[in-house]
């Protein structure tokens, strides 16, 4: 093969290497990133509550500072500089909660209140179920994330006479997180918007807990 | 010697040298006599093809590996790069965050750390053009003036693109839907601007460069068929005066 040739075809190689390697990565980036929410919901200390993402309210001093006017001091106040979202919405709270379902099933339990809310259960490949405070039965979302196998179980020991208000929804992986979104309509209602994240519960539904009740 | 030396030249120099000499070579056809380039590509015949070989072989290595990462880290940077539906001056993105959505989006939301909204949560629209197309500037005064797809809450703002400039948080980013002023038909005037406004003012959150616009709309049953959304149901955009 002349020297032209050669080199058009290892250039030609190097070109289809060049779009493999570009699939690969951009397939590969999702799992090995450790910026995405999911590693960093995983890192969270915060037991049984949501971490809290964006914190719309003022902070704790500034609050007390300031009294009523969280909306103003909100400019100066340093809880806002942590998130990492890229564009934040200044009045919506954001809390994650991140799961593995390898230890047990996922209980969210939120009370509703004035302000909206919504909760969306992701796992690595995106969101698979979403929900606003709308569908609240008496006030209360229980959400309960299993893997099928949990599911399977959890129906077989349900108890028939027992009416639950719990929606079980089948995650496709085993790891994922929970995002608690609660809307501040008024500056005025921040703080209580940071509260009503905090105020989610999302706790590991043990096995022994479940038989209790039922038996 | 002869061979060591054209060994040493083939393997210290790419193979590309070796490939666009030859052609040189054949430019000035006029001039008959061996040229450097044909006397390289003897030197490619005269016993250098192993050493040529593996030249060769880390010549497209290195192509396919640094081709490969830089489109890859140039297509996940920033924005995404697919999947928006245009509305007006708006970019809707229904799927970025549900299972559907394509690997790119899924890489920039990883690199980001951003957590999408959902099609049942929200769906959101960014703009950084008015609605004549022109990018929107910091020392320019606009206003977002409509009506907002049907939604339980919205909220809009403002942020400057790229990453976030150190300093204080502008005193307001943004508007949501209960806090607005509306005129008596419900149609609202955002004034986006430098300077001090009346009305609804939301202030540029930087002194000068390109500023993006955010609306989210959350609870709405647009975000499923976003690619029916017209014109009209987006606020439009439109530029005012510029300072300087």
């Amino acid at each position: 093969m002349s020297p032209r040739g050669r080199f058009l075809l290892a250039t030609l190689a190097g070109l289809v290497l060049a779009g493999l390697v570009h699939g690969v990565v951009v397939l590969l980036i999702p799992r090995l990133s450790e910026a995405d929410a999911l590693s960093r919901a995983r890192s969270s200390e915060a037991l049984d509550h949501p971490m809290p993402v964006n914190t719309v309210s003022a902070g704790d001093a500034a609050g007390q500072t300031s009294g009523q006017a969280p909306g103003q001091a909100a400019g100066q106040a340093p809880g806002r500089a942590e998130t990492w979202l890229p564009i934040p919405d200044p009045s919506v709270a954001v809390g994650l909660c991140a799961y593995d379902l390898a230890d047990g099933p996922m209980r969210v339990s939120a009370r509703t209140g004035p302000l909206m809310m919504s909760l969306a259960v992701h796992g690595r490949r995106g969101a698979f179920y979403a929900v606003t405070d709308q569908a609240a039965v008496r006030g209360a979302l229980d959400l309960v994330v299993l893997t099928r196998a949990q599911y399977d179980e959890a129906l077989a020991n349900a108890d028939e006479d027992e009416v639950s208000h719990d929606v079980r929804i089948v995650a496709p992986e085993t790891r994922g997180y929970v995002v608690v979104r609660v809307i501040a309509a008024l500056p005025s209602q921040r703080p209580a918007a940071d509260a009503a994240v905090q105020a989610v519960s999302c706790t590991v539904d043990s096995p022994a807990e479940d038989s209790k009740p039922g038996g | 010697m002869r061979m060591t030396f054209a060994d040493t030249v083939a393997r210290l120099r790419p193979a590309r040298p070796s490939f666009s000499e030859p052609r040189s070579g054949l430019g000035d056809a006029d001039a008959p006599r061996p040229g450097p380039g044909r006397r390289a590509a003897d030197l490619l015949r005269n016993g250098v093809r192993r050493a040529s070989t593996v030249t060769l072989v880390v010549y497209a290595l290195a192509l396919g590996a640094g081709l490969g990462l830089v489109t890859a880290d140039y297509a996940t940077r920033g924005g995404y790069p697919f999947g928006g539906v245009r509305v007006g001056a708006w970019t809707a993105w229904p799927r970025v965050g549900s299972l559907g959505a394509d690997p790119y989006a899924r890489a920039v939301n990883a690199r980001r750390g951003e957590i999408p909204l959902t099609i049942g949560e929200g769906m959101l629209l960014t703009a950084d053009q008015d609605d004549s197309g022109r990018a929107i500037e910091a020392a320019c005064t606009y206003a977002v003036a409509g009506v907002t797809p049907p939604a339980r809450a919205w909220t809009l703002t403002v942020a400057g693109r790229g990453a976030r400039e150190p300093g204080p948080i502008p005193m307001r980013e943004g508007f949501t839907a209960t806090e607005i002023l509306r005129e008596t038909d419900g149609r609202f005037v955002i004034t986006l601007s430098p300077e001090v406004q009346p009305g609804n003012w939301l202030p540029m959150p930087r002194a000068r460069g390109p500023v993006r616009l955010a609306l989210r709309l959350y609870d709405t049953p647009v975000a499923a068929s976003a690619g029916n959304l017209d014109r009209s149901a987006v606020p439009a955009i439109t530029r005012g005066a510029c300072a300087a």
